[in-house]
């Protein structure tokens, strides 16, 4: 009688579908990734409410060095001499799209001196809505 | 003499590093990612107005806030926590006051977030939205009331 001899199974972990997981991950990543149109590093004041900013908003930026930063929501921000540039820029941005929604990215600790004068710079220029960019406030827990 | 016949052509792509270079793009995605704050409070501008209502300081709540976040509200001293019940107070009978924001120039921006933010939680705290928050500039507070 001839014996059937054991069938032998080589452990093998099925790696055919990993790249097609890799490539549909990257794919999401590359879907979802929104590219910042302004990189300034500041430490934002935090706040309870939260409205989502608008994509395309023009940004002003100012640091706790009172460096100041403008972007049209296009391109990158460009670092402007002084708070009347300012003006000047908005005035521009506002000519081109009078609705166009502006966002203030300033450091808590700016003096507000520096932060009333772009925020009249803004006004004058006859923006529409200002957008106070913040961190979302923790309640502790008791 | 026996010709050699091993010289086969594969005719399938090399497909196996193909999940280490993907891999290797999600690490450099992942890596260069950036969590950004894409949400803050906003605030209306008043539209230009060619006959602008005079509003004088008695017809008006206004909140000076001062260096290190302390608050006088029509004078008084007053902590951030009862801000809101005292104006549920004065907004009852007339809820389009304006409640005007005026913020000392050597305070932190900070400061005036703060009382912002404490006025736009009014609906939340006090069941009572806060039609008419103003936070006028030096420059408007020197050309309309001095």
């Amino acid at each position: 009688m001839k014996l059937q001899q054991s069938q032998q199974f080589t452990p093998m972990i099925p790696t055919a579908s990993m790249a097609d997981i890799a490539f549909l991950l990257i794919i999401f990543f590359m879907v979802t990734i929104t590219f910042e149109v302004d990189k300034t590093q500041v430490l934002l004041p935090k706040t309870h409410i939260r409205l989502e900013v608008p994509k395309k908003a023009a940004y002003v930026s100012v640091t706790e060095q009172n460096v100041i930063k403008v972007s049209d929501g296009e391109e990158l921000s460009n670092q402007v001499p002084g708070v009347e540039d300012v003006l000047s820029f908005a005035s521009t941005v506002v000519a081109s799209d009078p609705s166009k929604p502006f966002v203030l990215k300033a450091d808590s600790n700016v003096q507000y001196d520096h932060i009333d004068k772009v925020i009249d710079a803004l006004k004058q220029a006859k923006v529409e809505v200002i957008y106070l960019l913040s961190e979302q406030e923790t309640v502790p827990v008791n | 003499m026996k010709i050699n016949r091993d010289n086969k052509i594969s005719d399938e792509i090399p497909a196996s590093s193909m999940a280490d270079i993907a891999f290797l793009l999600i690490i450099y995605f992942m890596v260069t990612t950036t969590f950004t704050a894409t949400r803050g409070l906003d605030f209306g501008l008043p539209k230009e107005d060619d006959n602008p209502p005079e509003i004088e300081r008695e017809d008006s709540v206004h909140i000076q806030v001062n260096p290190g976040g302390s608050i006088l509200v029509d004078s008084k001293p007053m902590a951030l926590d009862n801000l809101l019940e005292h104006l549920k107070g004065i907004l009852k009978e007339n809820p389009t006051k304006p409640v005007i924001i005026q913020t000392d120039p050597q305070a932190a921006y900070v400061d005036m977030v703060t009382v912002l933010d404490e006025l736009r939680q009014s609906e939340e705290k006090i069941g009572m939205v806060i039609q008419n928050i103003s936070i006028p500039t030096r420059r408007e507070i020197e050309s309309f009331w001095f």
